[in-house]
């Protein structure tokens, strides 16, 4: 494995820190796009937005390279996004167009593209941790310079694969992060009604393993652990616990009744919404105009990409080869050649 | 007699249950302080406490703890959100509850129910929409059942809770919101009772859970051809009302089975061979089979809608069968 | 070379125990593999077998250094892990067993090599062009009708003959019996003539009416007919679609008993005593049913018509029997005691049956009257309004009508359950079957003339 360079304290760069705030904005502005699109019934299926989260999946995205892998839960949209997918190829399989990522076949909680290491969403809770830690046993057996970075909820942290995952991968020493995206809630549950502690990153030492927790809605916090933890994964000593907190602005999906989270909470959280704090801090060092033109291009990227999208044809149906329940053609053969 | 939805019908039975037995308990997820995700266990926290708890992430020890509490005096009811979930639960059910009941005879007894819902149609994805009944059904000690209508939703959960054994009903997504007649006093529904749905003489569409639907629509459209079709709900998965299927295929010689599982080693395979074992001789034509696509199923509607079995798909296997 | 751990030189060998390879869970393995064969040298340790337990493969060392002796469990074999697999020999310079020929070092050539051939599916060498494609209902309806599919055009998928065409091949023949007749030569080709009757015994008194079973014909009285016939008239019918009378399609046991009615009535005689067997006693007790004053006795053997069940598969072995061989395991159904059914007995019964028109007019019968192992007609309300004197005779053993069928009987009507008996009392059973008989005769005619005839007119009994 090619040593690579600890995270140099001054990343991110402000380049950077532009570019993840590019990003946190594409990803709002899907989800409020995908919110007006459901209202007016040209959604299909429940959609799972993270509003309030954006920090998160774009900000442990940035610190990966290229070549990094990363499994995320039926909240990606910002990890997609993140990780360089093109948004209106993400919308279109949101909308189960052809032209999505993966064809329509996988609808927003699935979308996977190997070619940018986005290694799939994953519906199952809890599943997404125990596939970035068997990307990591590749990636050890491999000697490969990469890291896998496991995002899940804090739901998904009270499985019984979490625990096996984390055991295993601090025994192997694996190359893998895994960031808990805590936003509170498991679907309507509140999290003291899941866990037996308050914090999870605690658990990390029982695994022999860093933990620490930070706020999610920092994307250069968010930017800042991933970096330290993969420069860990990268040097082979093994896995590291991120506990990002953040919130759920907008429930568990668009089916959501809701009526379980108090307004008084969901207003304190507002108050700390990720892409205001970032603005903030850009403001301070770039002006408002520059950072407001940034906003404004990548809103209109998103509502471009939409149309685009809303635009293209569906699927055509073809069956999937590899399910084939019958070896050679259905009928029989009844001519020697 | 009152005009209930299927999801309504389902709480009225835990209702009753709960109030009857008091070591009748509900867990899982979701299903105390919001209700239950489909609102099935809607109103049972406010009414009954922590006799109805939400649990964390976790169905693979759930499951193991409800069989090894129904072994220890209580009657737990699980709630597994998806069907998708089962292969969770599958351990306990295949290692623990099937092995147990046999191998201890009536030292213990195991009288819980898992619930759990299916079916596919409304664009939920490949791991929210499968509706794997012959997981299930293929665990020997376990009985599955698969009610239709919201009469039958009660009398089955009813049935189910007080059975002395391992039972998992397999709800459907897209019944919770239908609608009918439930009788004021309905009771507890015999297990291993099939259902006849509608009468007919020249084939027999036998089918489970919501494909009883499609199948009824099915005989509508065929009788415009002046064809009668026979629908049975076989309401039960496991054990199977055998009479139920050799009885109308004496009398029709004609079957298409129908089952929204995969086809390939699925339910309605299953439903096939039986027929094959019990009525060849009864048999004018092979048994059609209407079964999910072997295949993941896919987000996209014109995806999704290839995949699963249709109106359509059941007319033209009944044509065929009839050829 | 040595081997200190085989026993004497007299014994056969060191055993080759598969002992603890097989895993603490098994009780049995199957041998998948032998490494040696008899003859060869084999060293301590060395493996010399591999066998299956639940797990996995599993090799088996040789115990001892010696030479291979008899193999004992060949490979596919599934033995107790105590049995041994094999024997070693005293030493390498022992001689060397003779090789068992079928020792799995020299496999058995295989059948035909023209299996190994690339791209050549072994399996599926249908070479059936001509066998006809029916749906399995369409082949039990055409075989109950007595119709060779032959003849028949299936309109199915891939001509598939279905059920439809079946009916409309029957339909086609009633149509035209010619055309029928030319199709398939094996069915009800007969012109209307009357049933045969078979007249013995002496010229007074009353006459004895006898009326056999199913699938057979009047010779089956033979054994008590003699004596009957050295005291009365004895008339033997032969019953239609049975032996030398008219082979017909009857629609239902009413269907059936019409003919014999008829019969009956043309006989012209006075009253008589009636003795039917199986089938035949059913139709006694119609008969005594619509002709009330004729019938001055009943005497019926394992009558038919009284209950539910009926062995189904000794009514279609009947049916189906095309020779001596085939029919004789079904007759030996018949009886407990199986020297009553002698060579001679078969071929004589096969003799009455051999034309294949026969066994099809009865299969058609056998349909009607006997559909799924259930008999279709009951006549039980008969035998309760039934007032002459009557018996019950019936084997405790019959397996094709249970005794218990009896019990519905009233309690003016005899039963005598004949122990160690199956379904022919008459030839099981003879001399007990003769008295009760002779018996009930003597009974009835002791009795003050037949019973008035106007409080028994009943409506005709419909199955
Ligand atoms: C194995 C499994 N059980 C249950 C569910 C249903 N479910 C979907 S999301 C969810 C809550 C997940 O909570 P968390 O991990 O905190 O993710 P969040 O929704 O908060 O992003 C549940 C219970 C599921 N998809 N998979
Ligand atoms: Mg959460």
């Amino acid at each position: 494995m090619t040593a690579a360079p600890a995270t140099p304290q001054n990343r991110p760069s402000l380049d950077e820190h532009v570019d993840m705030h590019r990003l946190m904005v594409v990803t709002r502005t899907l989800e409020e796009q995908l919110g007006v699109l459901h209202k007016a019934g040209r959604t299909r299926g429940p959609i799972h937005r993270c509003d309030g989260q954006e920090a998160v999946g774009v900000g442990a995205t940035a610190a990966l390279d290229p070549q990094d892998y990363v499994t995320t839960t039926h909240r990606g949209h910002a990890i997609y996004i993140g990780k360089g997918l093109d948004p209106r190829r993400v919308v279109a399989e949101i909308l189960g167009r052809e032209t999505g990522y993966n064809g329509g076949r996988a609808g927003h909680m699935l979308v996977g593209s190997a070619a940018h290491g986005m290694m799939g969403g994953n519906a199952i809770v809890g599943a997404s941790i125990p596939a970035a830690t068997g990307m990591a046993l590749s990636i050890q057996m491999l000697r490969q310079d990469r890291v896998a970075l496991a995002v899940f909820g804090d739901g998904a942290a009270q499985t019984g694969i979490c625990h096996e995952s984390m055991n295993i991968a601090a025994l192997w020493r694996l190359p893998v992060v895994f960031l808990l995206e805590h936003n509170e809630y498991g679907l309507t549950a509140h999290h003291s009604a899941q866990s037996s502690v308050p914090d999870l990153h605690v658990r990390a030492a029982a695994y022999g393993m860093p933990g620490e927790q930070i706020d999610g809605n920092d994307v250069v916090a968010v930017f800042q652990a991933v970096a330290r933890a993969a420069g860990r994964a990268r040097r082979g000593e093994g896995p590291t616990l991120i506990e990002a907190r953040t919130y759920r602005m907008e429930g568990f999906s668009t089916s959501d009744k809701g009526g379980y989270q108090a307004s008084e909470e969901r207003k304190r959280w507002a108050a700390r919404d990720p892409i205001v704090r970032s603005r903030t801090t850009l403001v301070d060092a770039l002006g408002t105009a520059r950072v407001e033109d940034v906003e404004q291009s990548a809103a209109e990227a998103v509502i471009a990409a939409v149309a685009a999208a809303e635009a293209d044809p569906y699927p055509r149906f073809v069956p999937h080869a590899a399910s084939a329940t019958h070896a050679g053609p259905a009928d029989r053969v009844t001519e020697d050649a | 007699m009152a005009m209930m939805r299927y999801a309504e019908a389902l709480n009225a039975a835990l209702h009753e249950a709960m109030t009857d037995d008091p070591t009748v308990f509900v867990f899982g997820e979701d299903v105390a302080t919001y209700g239950g995700v489909f609102q099935v266990t809607r109103g049972l926290w406010e009414a009954f406490g922590d006799r109805v708890r939400d649990t964390p992430i976790s169905e693979q020890s759930l499951t193991a703890m409800a069989v090894s509490a129904a072994m220890t005096g209580t009657r737990p009811i699980l709630e597994i959100m998806y069907a998708d979930f089962m292969p969770l639960t599958l351990d306990a059910l295949v290692n623990q509850a099937s092995v147990y009941g046999y191998l201890w005879g009536d030292q213990v007894t195991m009288p819980f129910v898992v619930r759990t819902q299916g079916g596919a149609g409304l664009g939920t994805g490949a791991q929210h929409a499968k509706s794997l009944d012959a997981f299930i059904a293929h665990i020997p000690g376990l009985k599955v059942v698969a009610p239709v209508t919201p009469a039958d939703a009660k009398g089955l959960m009813l049935a189910a809770i007080r059975d002395p054994g391992p039972v998992v009903v397999l709800e459907h997504k897209r019944l919770y919101n239908t609608r009918g007649e439930v009788a004021d006093e309905q009771g507890p529904t015999e297990i291993g009772r099939a259902r006849l749905a509608r009468s007919g003489t020249d084939i027999s569409l036998i089918a489970t859970s919501r494909m009883v639907l499609e199948a009824e629509a099915a005989a509508e459209q065929l009788a415009g051809s002046g064809i009668s079709a026979e629908v049975i709900d076989l309401r039960t998965l496991r054990p199977l009302d055998l009479g139920a299927i050799t009885q109308s295929l004496a009398k029709t010689h004609h079957a298409v089975v129908i089952n929204e599982d995969w086809g390939f080693c699925g339910y309605a395979a299953e439903l096939s061979a039986t027929i094959m074992d019990h009525a060849f001789d009864d048999l004018d034509a092979p048994v059609e089979r209407v079964a999910t696509r072997d295949m993941p199923i896919p987000f996209s509607e014109p995806l999704e809608s290839a995949v699963i079995p249709t109106v359509d798909r059941i007319v033209e296997a009944a044509l065929k069968a009839l050829a | 070379m040595t081997a200190p751990d085989s026993p004497n030189a007299a014994s056969p060998g060191t055993p080759i125990l598969v002992g603890a390879a097989s895993g603490e869970y098994m009780d049995r393995v199957v041998v998948i593999e032998w490494r040696v064969a008899p003859g060869d040298a084999v060293e301590h340790g060395q493996v010399v077998a591999v066998v299956e337990t639940a797990k996995a493969a599993t090799e088996v060392e040789a115990p001892c250094d010696g030479v291979m002796g008899e193999i004992l469990a060949l490979v596919g074999d599934e033995v107790a892990v105590t049995q041994p697999l094999g024997l070693i020999a005293g030493g390498a310079d022992a001689p060397a067993p003779t090789p068992e020929p079928n020792t799995p070092a020299d496999p058995a050539p295989r059948e035909a090599d023209d299996d190994a051939r690339p791209g050549h599916d072994p399996v599926v060498r249908a070479n059936d062009e001509d066998r006809i494609i029916a749906s399995p209902a369409a082949r039990r309806r055409a075989a109950a009708m007595g119709l060779g599919l032959e003849g028949i055009v299936g309109t199915g998928p891939g001509g598939r003959i279905k059920l439809r065409d079946v009916s409309a091949a029957v339909r086609a023949m009633a149509a035209s019996p010619l055309d029928a007749d030319a199709q398939a030569p094996s069915c009800f080709p007969d012109t209307p003539f009357p049933l045969r009757v078979t007249r013995t015994g002496i010229e007074t008194g009353t006459p004895v009416l006898m009326l056999h079973g199913f699938a057979g014909d009047s010779s089956v009285w033979h054994p008590i007919e003699r004596d009957l016939a050295a005291h009365h008239p004895v008339i033997r019918l032969d019953l239609p679609c049975h032996g030398r009378s008219p082979h017909d399609r009857y629609a239902s046991f009413h269907d059936f008993v019409r003919p014999v009615l008829e019969a009956f009535d043309s006989l012209n005689e006075g009253p008589v005593h009636v003795i039917g067997h199986s089938l035949g006693g059913a139709v006694a007790l119609a008969l005594a049913d619509q002709r009330p004053g004729m019938v001055r006795s009943l005497g019926l053997l394992a009558p038919a018509g009284l209950g539910v069940e009926v062995d189904s598969h000794i009514l279609d072995g009947l049916c189906r029997a095309a020779s001596p061989d085939s029919l004789a395991p079904w007759l030996l159904r018949l009886v407990v005691d199986p020297s009553h059914i002698t060579d001679g007995y078969v071929r004589a019964a096969m003799a009455t049956r051999a034309a294949p028109h026969i066994r099809a007019c009865q299969a058609a019968l056998a349909a009607r009257l006997f559909p799924n192992g259930t008999q279709a007609f009951n006549v039980t309300p008969l035998l309760r309004r039934v007032v002459v004197p009557t018996r019950l005779i019936w084997g405790r053993a019959d397996e094709v009508l249970p005794w218990q069928q009896a019990l519905g009987a009233p309690g003016h009507v005899a039963l005598h359950l004949l122990p160690a008996v199956g379904h022919l009392p008459h030839l099981e059973a003879s001399a007990i079957v003769t008295s009760v008989l002779r018996d009930l005769i003597a009974t009835a005619e002791a009795c003050p003339g037949p019973p008035d005839t106007d409080v028994l007119t009943h409506e005709v009994h419909v199955a």
